[in-house]
This record gives C-alpha cells, sequence and structure tokens, in this order.
C-alpha cells in the first residue's frame, strides 16, 4: 500500500531543517529543536516552570505592531538566506514551503493539500492548494515550486542551501497544482529538507535575479516586506489576501540589537516583544519570574560539545577521550554555568528523540577513573604534572567564538577540570569563520559550541558530522563501521528498521567519543505577556516563529 | 604656495596607495575562509564544484595580485565590490548608508565636546595649577579611560530602564542620539581640553599680551581677543586628526546602541571575513584622514605668511 | 627639553656636569609639584602591587574557581565579590596589574625606540630617506590604528606577547612624529653643524648630541601614552584579542563582565576603575615631568 504519510509511530517525526537554528555567531546561547519532552528526562537543577501560557478568553484583536529582537544584522531575504542566523523567521513569514514541522514536531502542510510518497521512496508527488496568491496578486502554480527547486539546486547558481536538494532527479509539473519530484536515490530527509523550503514567486524570480531578490522578496507568506534595512531594522506588513487569511497583528519590525544586555533591556522597557535568538540563561531565568513575561521553554536538539580533532597524537587515543569524558564534571557545569536549565547528554540524539537509545554507557564524573584510562593508554605525568607518551604533551587548544560569552566560561572550568587530570588545556579566541574552516580543514584542535550530531529530533541522519567524509566532521573521525551504517540509514525509510542502525549508531558515538559531548540545553524564549496567541507547551523552538500570523497583541 | 598644495597632494596619494596596499595584505592574512561562513553551520553537503562556484563568483579564485588590481582599479571607479555576506549588495552603498550616522555621532560629539572643553582648557590655562586646572585634567583622564562599553551601558540602564526617558537602542527619535553622543563627548574631551590648555598657556606667555596687558587692557578681554584666537590654531589641527578616531571610538558605542554606522560594519566585516567591506571602509576612511589633513595643512599654510609667500 | 641653551660647544666634562644639574632641578621641581607626587604614589603603590601581587592576593586568581559562588556581590570573603566563574575578583584585579604594566611599559619601549629611531633618521638625514620614512608615518596614522590592531591580533592569535608587540609597532608613529621635528629644528644649530664639519659621524651624531636632547619631550609623551596604551590593550582584550583566558588583565575582566552587567555589574566596575586610577597616575607623572623638564616656566 503507498503510504499517504510517513509512519507515524510515537515521537518519529521530522523536523524542518530550515527549522534548525544553530548557534553560530556572537552573542547567542542554548541551542534550539526539541522534540517531545519526554517525562523521564533529567532536567538538572532549577528549570523556569512558566512555558507558555494559554491565552485564556479574549478574541484575537486586529492591529499593532510587534517588536522582535535580533542579534546579527539581516542579510538578505532569499531562501537560500535561511540559516542559523535571524533572517530566518523573516523568510518563513514573507514565504510558505510545501510541507514542515511545526513547533509539536508534526509534520504540517501549508502549500500543499496533500502529498504521496511512493513506497520505493523515489517518488514524492504533492497536491498544492488552490488559490493561493503572491503579495504581487499571481496566484501559485506548481510552475512556482519546480523553478525554486530547479534554481536552487543547480550548483551553476551556486546556492548555499543546495545540499538540500540530494538526490532530486527531476521535478515534474503534469498540472498546474500537481508536482511530483523524482529521486535518483532515496534521501529519507527529504521532508525536513527541500520539502520544507520557501517558495518564490518564479516569474518575478527569473526577471530580477537572486541578487535582487533577496532584497525584494514574494512570497506567499502572511507577511510581505515593507522596508529592509540591514543592520538597522526590517519592516514586514501583513499581507490582505494571505490564503490563511490576514494575519492579526499589522506590522512586524525586527530590529537589530548586538548587546544581549540591551536586548534585555529593551523588554523590559517594553521597547520589545520577542527575541529570536535566547538572551542570557541568567536572563531569560529572571524574566520567567516576572508577570509581564512568557517564557516559551523546549528541549533542545544540538548537543553542546567540545569537538576534538582526533586525528592529532594526543586525541587519536579513545581511552584519552574516554578519560576525558569522566573527568569533566558535567552535572556541575549545567548546574552552575546553565543554571540547570540545560540536560547532561549520554547520546549524540536528543532523548526525546523516537531513535534515541536508552541503553548505552554514560560517563559518570569519576576522576580516578579517568587518570587510570590515562596511565593505561600509556600518558604518564611529567614534571609539571602534564601527561605525555613519546615525547608528545598531553596538550590542546579550545578556540572559542570571539565575543561567545556564554560558552566561554564552560571552556574555562573544562580546562581546570582537565588540568586535574594532568590534560593540559590552552585557550584562544577566533572569529566562527575561523574556526569553522581550521575545524573542518583538521588545522584546528577544538573548541565549543552546539551541533547536531543528527539532522533533528525527528531525523537521527549524522552524515554530515559523523562520516569520514561529511562536510562538518569536526573530530576528523573515521569510522569504518560508522561510515556504513550512516550510508544504509539514508537509504532505509522504515523506522523500525532505521532504530536498529541508528542505535548502533549512538554505540559506537559512545564508546569512541569523538567529541567531548556535555548537554543538550533548553532553548528559552521570552515573550512579553501582551503577545497572545503563542503555543501551549511546544516541543520545537524557533519554528514558533513561523506561526506569527496567528498571534495577536492586547 | 602652489608647490606646497602640489607636494602635499602628492603625499597624500601615495598614503593612500600604501593604506590600500597595507588593507588588503593584511586583510588576506586573516585565517578563515568566508566561503565557508556562507555555507554556515547547516548539515550541508556542499561539493568541490559548490564551493568553486561560489568561490569564482567573488573572484577568490584568481592569484592575490590579480584581485588587489582588480580591486584598486575598480575602486578608482566608484566600485567598491560586492559583500560577501549580504550577498551582492554593492559596497558602496552599505558604506554610503553607513556613514551618515557615524559622521553625525561623531559632528555632534565633537561639538559638545568642544563646547565643553574650550572654555574648561582656556580657564585651566588661566588658573594654571590651582585646584579648577586639576580638577579640568581629573575629569577628562577620567572621561578618556573609563571603559566606554560600560559608561554607555550604565547611561542605558539609568535613563532607559529607570528613568524610561530615552530610548535603549536606536535612532528612531533624535533621543536615541542623546547617550551615545554624551559618551563619545565624555571621550574627546581629554585631547581637546588639553590640546586647549596648553595652547592658551604658549599664547598667554607671547610678547603681544604682555604688551596688551601692560597698556592696561582688561585681563578678560586680553584672554579672550588675543590669546585664545591664537590658541584655537592647533585644535583645528588636533580636529582634523580625530577624523582618523571616526571609526575606532565608535566601534563599541555603535554595537551597544545599535547603531548602524561604520564602526559596526567595520568589525561585523573583519569578523566575517567580508574583504571588500574591510578593504573600501579602511581606504575610504584613509583618504579623508589624509583629505582632512591636507585641509587643516592648507589652514595653517594660509594663516602663516611664511608658507603662504613661498613660491 | 634643551639642554643646550647657548651655541657655544661644550666640553665633554662641562656638558656632562651642566646636564647633571639640570636633572637635579628637573627633580627639585618635579616634587614641588603636589599633584605629580600624588601620581607618583599612586604609581608605586601599583607597581608594587603588580610586583607582590602574588604575596597580596588573597586568593589564587586563576585556579581558585568555586562556580556555585559565581558572580557573588562583595563581601568580606571577597572585598570585590566574584568573578563569573567564582573566582576572587580583588586577585584577578591585583593580578592583572602585572598585565597592564607589562604591556604598558613594554609596548611603549618598543614604539619609543622605533619612534625616536625613525624620528631621529629622517629628521636628520632628510632628503628621500625623510620622505619614505614620513611616509610611512603618515599612513599609519591615517590607518584606523582599532582596524590594525584587531586584524593584526586576529592574523597573530592572541597572547600577551602579540598584544604587547602590536601595540608597540603601531603606536611608534606618534612619537616619529615629534622627534623628526624637533631633530629637524636642532640639526640646524651650531653644536651640531661644528660637530658635523668636523668629522663626526652621522650616527654618532644621532646618538650622541640629537637623542639625548630630545628624549625630554618623549619622556613626557611616553608617560602620558602608557596610558592611552592600558587602554589599548584594555580594548583589545575587551574584543577577545588579547591576553588569552585564564589569565587576568582588566580588559580581559571588563570583557568578562560585559554579558553579566545587569546580573552582575561589580565584574566590570572594579577593572574599570583601576584602569581610571592608574591612567591618572601616569598621567600627573607625565604632566609633572613635563612641567619639571621645561624650563621655559
Amino acid at each position: 500500500m503507498k503510504p499517504t504519510e510517513q509512519n507515524n509511530s510515537s515521537g518519529e517525526r521530522k523536523l524542518s531543517r530550515r527549522a534548525f537554528l544553530r548557534y553560530s555567531a556572537l552573542g547567542g546561547s542554548a541551542a534550539f529543536l526539541a522534540a517531545c519532552v519526554p517525562a523521564g528526562a533529567p532536567t538538572g537543577g532549577a528549570a523556569p516552570t512558566s512555558a507558555g501560557e494559554a491565552p485564556a478568553a479574549g478574541a484575537p484583536k486586529q492591529g499593532g505592531t510587534m517588536v522582535w529582537l535580533g542579534h546579527q544584522e539581516v542579510a538578505g531575504l532569499s531562501p537560500d538566506d535561511t540559516g542559523p542566523d535571524v533572517q530566518s523567521v523573516l523568510i518563513y513569514n514573507i514565504h510558505n514551503p510545501l510541507v514542515y514541522y511545526n513547533e509539536f514536531n508534526e509534520l504540517e502542510l501549508v502549500l500543499a493539500d496533500s502529498y504521496e510518497v511512493a513506497e520505493d521512496g523515489l517518488t514524492y508527488t504533492f497536491q498544492l492548494k488552490k488559490g493561493v496568491k503572491f503579495h504581487d496578486g499571481v496566484e501559485l502554480t506548481a510552475k512556482d515550486v519546480q523553478y525554486t527547486y530547479d534554481y536552487y539546486r543547480n550548483p551553476d547558481n551556486g546556492a548555499v542551501n543546495a545540499g538540500d536538494f540530494t538526490n532530486i532527479a527531476a521535478v515534474e509539473t503534469p498540472d498546474d497544482y500537481t508536482v511530483v519530484v523524482k529521486m535518483s536515490d532515496i534521501n529519507a530527509a527529504s521532508l525536513s529538507t527541500w520539502a520544507s523550503f520557501p517558495i518564490v514567486q518564479s516569474a518575478y524570480h527569473a526577471e530580477v535575479g537572486e541578487a535582487t531578490y533577496r532584497t525584494a522578496p514574494i512570497g506567499t507568506g502572511a507577511y510581505k516586506l515593507k522596508e529592509w534595512r540591514a543592520a538597522e531594522f526590517t519592516e514586514l506588513e501583513a499581507f490582505e489576501d494571505h490564503f490563511r487569511g490576514r494575519p492579526n497583528i499589522d506590522v512586524i519590525r525586527l530590529e537589530v540589537v548586538p548587546e544581549p544586555s540591551v536586548r534585555t533591556i529593551a523588554l523590559q522597557t517594553g521597547d520589545a516583544d520577542a527575541t529570536v535568538w535566547p538572551l542570557l540563561v541568567e536572563d531569560s531565568l529572571a524574566l520567567a519570574q516576572d508577570p509581564n513575561f512568557v517564557v516559551l521553554k523546549a528541549l533542545g536538539n544540538s548537543i553542546k560539545h567540545f569537538p576534538l580533532n582526533n586525528s592529532l597524537p594526543q586525541l587519536a587515543d579513545k581511552r584519552v577521550r574516554q578519560a576525558m569524558m569522566h573527568a569533566l564534571n558535567r552535572e556541575q557545569i549545567v548546574a552552575d554555568l546553565w543554571q540547570g536549565a540545560a540536560s547532561v547528554a549520554h547520546s549524540n540524539i536528543p532523548p526525546s528523540s523516537f531513535y534515541y537509545n536508552a541503553m548505552l554507557t554514560q560517563y559518570p564524573y569519576d576522576v580516578d577513573k579517568a587518570n587510570s584510562l590515562l596511565d593505561e593508554a600509556g600518558w604518564m605525568p611529567g614534571a609539571d604534572g602534564i601527561r605525555e607518551k613519546d615525547g608528545v604533551r598531553l596538550a590542546f587548544t579550545i578556540t572559542t567564538i570571539t565575543g561567545d560569552q556564554a560558552r566561554r566560561p564552560i571552556a574555562e572550568l573544562a580546562q581546570q577540570m582537565l588540568k586535574e587530570v594532568g590534560v593540559e588545556v590552552q585557550l584562544a579566541e577566533a572569529p566562527v569563520a575561523s574556526i569553522l574552516e581550521g575545524l573542518r580543514a583538521g588545522t584546528m584542535e577544538s573548541s565549543i559550541f552546539n551541533w547536531t550530531y543528527n539532522t533533528g529530533a525527528i531525523e537521527p541522519d549524522a552524515f554530515s558530522t559523523l562520516h569520514s567524509t561529511g562536510g562538518n566532521n569536526f573530530n576528523q573521525f573515521k569510522n569504518e563501521e560508522m561510515d556504513r551504517l550512516l550510508e544504509e540509514g539514508l537509504k532505509t525509510v522504515a523506522p523500525e528498521a532505521r532504530k536498529v542502525i541508528y542505535d548502533r549508531v549512538q554505540e559506537i558515538f559512545v564508546e569512541e567519543a569523538p567529541c567531548l559531548y556535555l548537554q543538550f540545553d533548553e532553548w528559552l524564549n521570552v515573550f512579553s505577556s501582551r503577545v497572545k496567541g503563542l503555543p501551549v507547551d511546544p516541543k520545537a523552538s524557533t519554528v514558533w516563529f513561523y506561526r506569527a500570523h496567528e498571534w495577536w497583541l492586547e | 604656495m602652489l608647490r606646497y598644495i602640489t607636494v602635499r597632494l602628492f603625499h597624500g596619494a601615495v598614503v593612500i596607495l600604501l593604506i590600500s596596499i597595507l588593507t588588503f595584505v593584511i586583510m588576506r592574512m586573516m585565517p578563515g575562509d568566508p566561503v565557508y561562513l556562507l555555507m554556515g553551520e547547516g548539515q550541508v553537503r556542499i561539493t568541490e564544484e559548490q564551493i568553486q562556484a561560489i568561490r569564482a563568483r567573488w573572484g577568490l579564485d584568481k592569484s592575490y595580485p590579480e584581485q588587489y588590481l582588480i580591486w584598486v582599479g575598480n575602486m578608482a571607479t566608484g566600485n567598491f565590490g560586492e559583500s560577501i555576506i549580504r550577498t551582492g549588495v554593492p559596497v558602496r552603498e552599505m558604506i554610503f548608508e553607513a556613514i551618515p550616522v557615524t559622521a553625525q555621532l561623531n559632528l555632534y560629539s565633537m561639538i559638545l565636546a568642544l563646547l565643553i572643553s574650550t572654555p574648561m582648557g582656556i580657564w585651566a590655562a588661566v588658573k594654571r595649577n590651582s585646584a579648577v586646572d586639576y580638577t579640568s585634567s581629573v575629569i577628562s583622564v577620567v572621561g578618556i579611560a573609563t571603559p566606554n562599553f560600560w559608561l554607555s551601558l550604565m547611561l542605558i540602564i539609568i535613563f532607559s530602564l529607570l528613568l524610561r526617558w530615552l530610548p535603549p537602542f536606536g535612532l528612531r527619535s533624535w533621543q536615541g542620539f542623546i547617550l551615545p553622543v554624551a559618551v563619545l563627548a565624555v571621550e574627546q574631551l581629554a585631547i581637546f581640553t588639553r590640546v586647549m590648555r596648553s595652547s592658551t598657556i604658549e599664547a598667554l606667555k607671547q610678547d603681544y599680551v604682555r604688551t596688551a596687558t601692560a597698556k592696561g587692557l582688561p585681563r578678560t578681554t586680553v584672554i579672550l581677543r588675543h590669546a585664545v584666537r591664537n590658541a584655537l590654531l592647533p585644535l583645528v589641527t588636533v580636529i582634523g586628526f580625530n577624523i582618523a578616531f571616526l571609526l575606532s571610538g565608535t566601534i563599541v558605542i555603535e554595537t551597544v546602541f545599535a547603531l548602524p554606522g561604520i564602526g559596526r560594519l567595520f568589525t561585523d566585516a573583519v569578523f566575517r571575513l567580508d574583504y571588500q567591506v574591510v578593504q573600501s571602509l579602511v581606504v575610504v576612511l584613509a583618504v579623508l584622514v589624509v583629505v582632512a589633513n591636507l585641509v587643516t595643512d592648507l589652514v595653517y599654510a594660509f594663516v602663516d605668511p611664511r608658507i603662504r609667500l613661498s613660491r | 627639553m634643551a639642554v643646550t641653551t647657548s651655541s657655544a660647544p661644550l666640553t665633554a666634562p662641562a656638558a656632562a656636569s651642566k646636564h647633571r644639574s639640570e636633572w637635579q632641578n628637573a627633580w627639585r621641581r618635579f616634587s614641588a609639584n603636589r599633584v605629580a607626587l600624588v601620581g607618583l604614589a599612586m604609581l608605586t603603590i601599583i607597581i608594587l602591587m603588580a610586583v607582590f601581587a602574588p604575596v597580596i592576593a588573597p586568593y589564587d586568581p586563576i585556579n581558585d574557581m568555586d562556580t556555585a559562588m559565581r558572580g557573588c556581590p562583595p563581601s568580606s570573603a571577597h572585598w570585590f565579590g566574584c568573578d563569573h566563574l567564582g573566582r576572587d575578583l580583588l586577585s584577578r584585579v591585583i593580578f592583572g596589574a602585572r598585565i597592564a604594566l607589562i604591556a604598558g611599559i613594554g609596548a611603549t619601549i618598543i614604539s619609543v625606540t622605533i619612534g625616536v629611531i625613525v624620528g631621529a633618521l629622517a629628521g636628520f638625514l632628510g632628503g628621500w630617506t625623510d620622505a619614505i620614512l614620513s611616509r610611512i608615518v603618515d599612513t599609519l596614522m591615517s590607518f584606523p590604528i582599532i582596524a590594525l590592531l584587531i586584524v593584526l591580533a586576529a592574523v597573530l592569535g592572541p597572547s600577551l606577547v602579540t598584544t604587547v608587540v602590536v601595540i608597540g609597532v603601531t603606536v611608534w608613529s606618534r612619537y616619529a612624529r615629534v622627534v623628526r621635528a624637533d631633530v629637524m629644528s636642532l640639526r640646524e644649530r651650531d653644536f651640531i653643524v661644528a660637530a658635523y664639519a668636523s668629522g663626526v659621524r652621522s650616527w654618532r651624531i644621532i646618538w650622541r648630541h640629537l637623542v639625548p636632547n630630545v628624549m625630554g619631550p618623549v619622556i613626557v609623551l611616553a608617560s602620558l601614552g602608557i596610558g592611552s596604551i592600558i587602554i589599548l590593550e584594555a580594548a583589545l582584550s575587551f574584543l577577545g584579542l588579547g591576553v588569552r583566558p585564564p589569565t587576568p588583565s582588566w580588559g580581559a575582566i571588563l570583557a568578562d563582565g560585559r554579558a553579566y552587567i545587569l546580573r552582575y555589574p561589580h565584574i566590570s566596575f572594579f577593572p574599570g576603575v583601576m584602569i581610571v586610577l592608574t591612567v591618572l597616575a601616569f598621567n600627573f607623572v607625565g604632566d609633572g615631568l613635563r612641567d619639571a623638564l621645561d624650563p621655559k616656566e
């Protein structure tokens, strides 16, 4: 039987790739996506209890301006500009995708009325809604979808997100409202990647070109662009003929405020209603106690970790890495430095995911075990207390992102903890670009950030981070069995079969400890309490903003 | 005089050239690759061809000397290149959008600083080595040594959060200018006061002043009419130099107050390896400084008859 | 300071003794200046603090970390409170004096050396040497220093040495300017002309006669300049381009406190105060030196 939807076991959800906000540049904190917060998930320490409040009574009011705060400039508003940044929330209000994984981790149909996936997983058929208008009044047809997919997957166009369209062979439009996507090979992550890609007005895009398009986009979304001043603010205004109805709030204004403390102040003075990225954890928790604010909380999907360059002689032996895992008191890190708003990680996949393997070995804080592992591996303490072997010192450098005030303290604490077992850590700072390049090329030794070692709570694929040829294999991790498993996992569609594969993936991950994995952060978003219509008990984080058309202001 | 001007212009041109080379070299020395940053940290499986395609788009695949020449040639014709981060946006647009903000900040703060430091410097010079003198010295030093981000944040907390008198960021209304201008002015007090003070002291020692006093003119007249006029000249030179601080002074302030000026543009561009923006910005500023210095030199030349009357 | 006010060439011993008494006069003038003495006293305290830091500091500035005490406010156990990692702020600030002084004095020595050499050469030799060197000086002065600092530090990687070197090689231009101007005016003086005429070689003239005569204004500038170098070091550390954590420098502590300014405002407050006091001290001393060495009183 041809399944008309993916098999839905509890928790087997896919999240839109766009929905991932990875912590990249200055000033952010915490990770992003979430999955269902499981009943037994260890949350450690005090966590804010005021989750999204249900808007009590009151019908939605029309009008008003909502101010969002972003920490970085809005570089562009094309679908290719989405990523770990501020503008994604704007792009998804200007455009719509065919489907996407919403804040409850359910696959939601947006422009698609229905869809079908062939049994062999090589053909996707979408029926589009009729009468959907673009901002310029033109009606959405299958041609727009075809144009969008074909344009951005074409390597000649140099789209940064071209990798989303892996294995697409052809996009066909048998009629005005049907889109058929043919794959050359199975891409199990399809629905969360290319199927969640925003659709552009093809005639307009073809006419003006991508460079102009990103400064003046035309989509089907509930809001259209009013004014774009990249480093200052971006204003969107309500689109009267939006297919889901005119949104309640008239104007959405995203202000760029790089300084985190000033964002907190702006919320408190009422100059802003929401921040796109979380504030400093202490500030979020403090505002959670304030009745003027509502704090939405969701367990993150990315692991805060120290990637380790496995190709270095001092980091090549897995016993060394395991020893360091034992040497880190992760409970202390979560409790003291993250105010308990995180949970210690025991796998590369968050506990809320269907694929989470609960039977994995854990690394309790155990300095003796760490020392004995290092002794066993042949690293003996030198004169200055730092271990060495064959003339190599057990030392490496952790390079934090310049201005990353939220995570650097963790590196500083880890430095002390590792010193206890004779490992010397030097700290340095560098811009994000340098770190990314250094890690990808293998010239940098270690850093600290949040990353997913899976594509989402729904999608367990970890190809780009754990496969030896992965583009984000910061650890220079090379494990044949892992490679084989990951390749197989991408081709397998049935969740039960996948679970077996990814269980083993997690086992290898834990056993080899290619990175020092710490915790899954809680993603805390502060909203002014005058914003109504916010989700109740959401599971995924920044996708909340994609629902802005349903909010209203009191 | 003409020769003087020509020589100075030539010098200026050489300086600009040297600056362009210096900037280019330094930017290329920075570790990191802007292409990777563009890729973001997404689960992108980007192929080598795609990377090359992006590179080719920005001419990053050419040799360094080639890139330099292309860049210089373009700048001469007003094409400052395109931003990598704000993909495709012409750098010239970005710079010209940002300059008015910083220029206004600097102008207002300079005026404010001059309004305060001119009388303060004169007073300090007249009442040399008295309590007034030392107090003004302390005030100026405190002004320049206090970390400006701290001062900015404190002012925001006081005037925005606690008193709700002023907006916490941005320039949506004229009130948004008040705090950043105040902080910038405080920083410039030190240099202006010091210059005013020392040049007034120098002027007061001159013979014509003693003559005027001997002639029986009231002290205030002497000071104001004779001494101050001559004391103002060095101040002009200093203002010329201050243009170089157009950038450095505002980096932190623009970040804290969320003002879209060139200080912020610069730091963002440096850290995100947006080559064209950094290079162009530095060169534009250098040109401004050179021009400003040239103008002040010319003013001096006019005033100083020895230069004016030379061939 | 113009030691020789007359144009008659002095014999060496006579010159030396006149030299010495000038210094004594200068010292007398300096010590009569109360504010300068206050500055000197402050400086002494700061220097002592830096030198005897391990003895004075109540806690280890790096290893005594108690993350549960993160950001604790000033108390009797921690006079300045704790920083964002639970380390004693007072101890860190005390050790920070070391970095400030090392950076300030180190960078000043480098920049004065380069500046004096370049300025003397340019001023004395004139011609093409002057033209080229002057253009280089102009270039450096027109280049936004912060830009240069940021980029150089990012290229060389942050560390104390980088900071000192980077600041040193970017600020020498202000000394070069002054030295060049002074040398050019001294060049025409009789005693120099006489020395040149009697066959004394250029470098000797520069070294023996010119440099000592320009050192006066240079010293004044330098003492005032140390203050601005300390501020520059703080700015660099603040941008993450200074010393590496966990080394305490005032700028680094300032940066630490930036994110927590609403929660733990004391973290940024104390290093800021120290910077202001240190710069004030150097300025008092510098002004006192200028007044003391300037006979045109």
